[in-house]
């Protein structure tokens, strides 16, 4: 009994501690919770109304859309339709993570409600190497020359990286992506990120109903 | 009694004082240096972590200072822990809600404050050992100091990697960016010479 | 073969891309501070890679069993703050007890490294790349502490012979480690993009 009384007689104000401290962050937690939720929706539908851009609301067309990644690995996503003004559908986005130069590349990308052209991307996180591989982020709206220009009304197929050393760019087919100079592989992983999710969440969308069977392609 | 309200008047402003330049955290006591280097590429977040470093060591110096009666020699790291843990938490959820882009690009070394030697080492030295007016004097020194040297650095590097500074444009448009200050390159190597700048001051003033 | 693959990958991409000196610019207190003689050097280091992959799983462990999804997932800075500590504790008490010729070699440096911010630190990048199995875990928190080990007997040997270099008096201790550091953070730069990381 004594042990007991010993250790508490020691440890008292550590327990009386760790119970209002408990207490204190359980408050605040609960106090904020709801706007921590909010702000994480919000910042996901900011995104996504930047790339689409008559859309109102989104709402979760498909979950876990599951896209088999690199090794082995499953990666998984969830699908996101745009509501229009009239509640018709404006077009689909979805959040594709894939390997850059230095790290994990997170980009939203967006299609046409016929998941026939891309609206672009926009870049959630990446890391790439400042000046050379950052460029894939630039989204200059005075300029159309960016990087993420040249996906805004490419068809949703399988897009093709090619390198041109020519100032101006030749009339090239609208599936070809021409690489930022200096930053071939950034490149190169954001074509492959399109290419990897495109097909499978067409497949999945087509699946559910959500677009047309396309078959009089 | 005038006699020792002075003193203690004197009292406090020294130890205001000493947080900002004698005893500068980061630059003569080489504390917390981690979150220095790793926060500093731009003076926006340089600011908030500032802001948090002052909140949890305002928190954590009262609290401490209020048990510092009742606090046993060897479970007293485990307390100072807590306590510190528990307001990192709080400002980490503020951060959160009201600022989640800053939150984001702050990302894990916010809870690094936890572990940022400043604040368990004012604890120890400074709250535990004096009364609360004294400590929250020190704790808003200390802060204010690692605050200004954050902003300091990030200034740097944030004008010489992109030309502007809380995003105005404050470089001509012919200036070159040196994209290397963004880079772990360009932060050890100012908090370099910065150290060594603040070195040949204080011993000019010194001689 | 394919999960070997995994985890010898994520081994050399956080002992030398992904540096936790160099890149995320954790532990640098200790760099500074013990880095001045390759044994005392070597010693923390080997302090670190032990503390910190026994950390790295503990926590790992108790956020995937305990934490995640639960009510008391807001506790988790506090949990694994004292779960670091405590069990920091218990090894150098251990360790004191029962292998006193390894205590001669790191056990000193043991209660310093509680507030390493690099321990707390690969805890929590743990959490946030959202690794989901237990060996990748074990894995990566060893992989840190021995990048750490690297990063520091590195600097130690630079230092040694910076001693007998004729340095600046207001360069001379931190300044020129920190200016050292950042040479070699340079040099550890070229080797990003060496694995495409997944």
């Amino acid at each position: 009994m004594s042990k007991i009384k010993y250790f508490i007689q020691q440890s008292w104000l550590l327990i009386v501690a760790s119970f209002c401290f408990g207490l204190l962050i359980a408050v605040t937690n609960a106090a904020l919770s709801p706007r921590i939720q909010q702000n994480e929706k919000d910042k996901l539908n900011n995104l996504m109304r930047s790339l689409i851009s008559d859309a109102n609301d989104f709402q979760i067309a498909i979950e876990q859309v599951e896209i088999p990644a690199e090794k082995g690995r499953v990666q998984t996503t969830d699908v996101y339709k745009a509501l229009g003004d009239d509640g018709r559908c404006a077009g689909f986005a979805f959040i594709a993570v894939g390997s850059g130069f230095a790290d994990k590349i997170k980009l939203v990308i967006a299609v046409d409600g016929k998941c026939e052209k891309f609206f672009g991307f926009k870049v959630l996180s990446s890391n790439e190497t400042p000046g050379f591989g950052s460029k894939i982020a630039d989204d200059d709206p005075e300029s159309d020359e960016d990087f993420a220009d040249q996906f805004k009304a490419a068809p949703a197929q399988a897009l093709e990286l090619i390198k041109t050393s020519k100032i101006e760019i030749i009339k090239k087919i609208d599936s070809q992506i021409v690489a930022i100079s200096g930053a071939t592989v950034s490149s190169d992983a954001v074509v492959k990120i399109f290419n990897t999710y495109t097909d499978k969440i067409r497949e999945q969308l087509r699946q559910k109903g959500l677009i047309g069977s396309g078959k009089q392609q | 009694m005038a006699n020792s309200s002075e003193s203690r008047t004197e009292l406090y402003g020294q130890t205001f004082i000493a947080g900002l330049w004698r005893e500068n955290p980061v630059f003569r006591l080489l504390l917390g240096m981690c979150p220095t280097l790793a926060v500093t590429a731009a003076v926006k977040p340089a600011l908030t972590m500032g802001c948090c470093v002052i909140f949890v060591l305002l928190c954590s110096n009262i609290i401490v200072s209020l048990m510092r009666n009742l606090l046993k020699p060897h479970l007293r790291i485990l307390m100072f822990a807590l306590t510190i843990s528990t307001f990192v938490t709080i400002a980490d959820l503020f951060l959160k809600a009201f600022q989640p882009r800053m939150s984001e690009v702050l990302g894990p070394y916010v809870p690094l404050i936890i572990v940022n030697c400043i604040i368990i080492c004012r604890a120890e030295a400074c709250a535990s050992k004096n009364t609360l007016f004294v400590s929250i004097i020190d704790a808003i020194g200390m802060g204010l100091g690692f605050t200004l040297t954050l902003c300091v650095l990030a200034g740097i590097r944030e004008l010489l990697s992109t030309g502007k500074i809380f995003e105005l444009q404050i470089m001509p448009d012919a200036f070159v960016p040196w994209a290397a200050m963004s880079m772990p390159v360009g932060a050890f190597i100012t908090l370099g010479l910065l150290l060594a700048l603040v070195n040949a001051l204080t011993k000019r003033q010194k001689t | 073969m394919d999960t070997l693959n995994i985890l010898l990958l994520g081994f050399i991409s956080i002992v030398i891309i992904n540096n936790l000196v160099f890149t995320k610019f954790l532990g640098i207190c200790p760099y500074l501070g013990v880095s001045g003689r390759i044994d005392m050097a070597f010693g923390m280091g080997l302090a670190v890679t032990f503390v910190v992959t026994l950390s790295g799983t503990l926590t790992w462990l108790i956020d995937h069993l305990v934490l995640m999804g639960t009510a008391f997932e807001v506790t988790r800075y506090v949990c694994f703050i004292l779960v670091i500590a405590g069990a920091v504790q218990l090894v150098e008490m251990y360790v004191r007890k029962f292998f006193p010729t390894l205590y001669e070699s790191f056990g000193i440096f043991l209660p310093l490294i509680t507030t390493n911010c690099a321990i707390l630190g690969l805890c929590l990048f743990i959490n946030l790349w959202g690794i989901d199995n237990l060996l990748e875990a074990v894995v990566l928190s060893f992989g840190a502490g021995i990048g750490f080990t690297m990063a520091i007997c590195i600097m130690a040997g630079i230092r040694e012979n910076l001693n007998l270099a004729d340095v600046p008096q207001c360069l001379k201790g931190a300044p020129i480690t920190l200016i050292t550091a950042g040479i070699l953070a340079l040099a550890f730069m070229g080797f990003a993009g060496m694995i495409s990381s997944s």
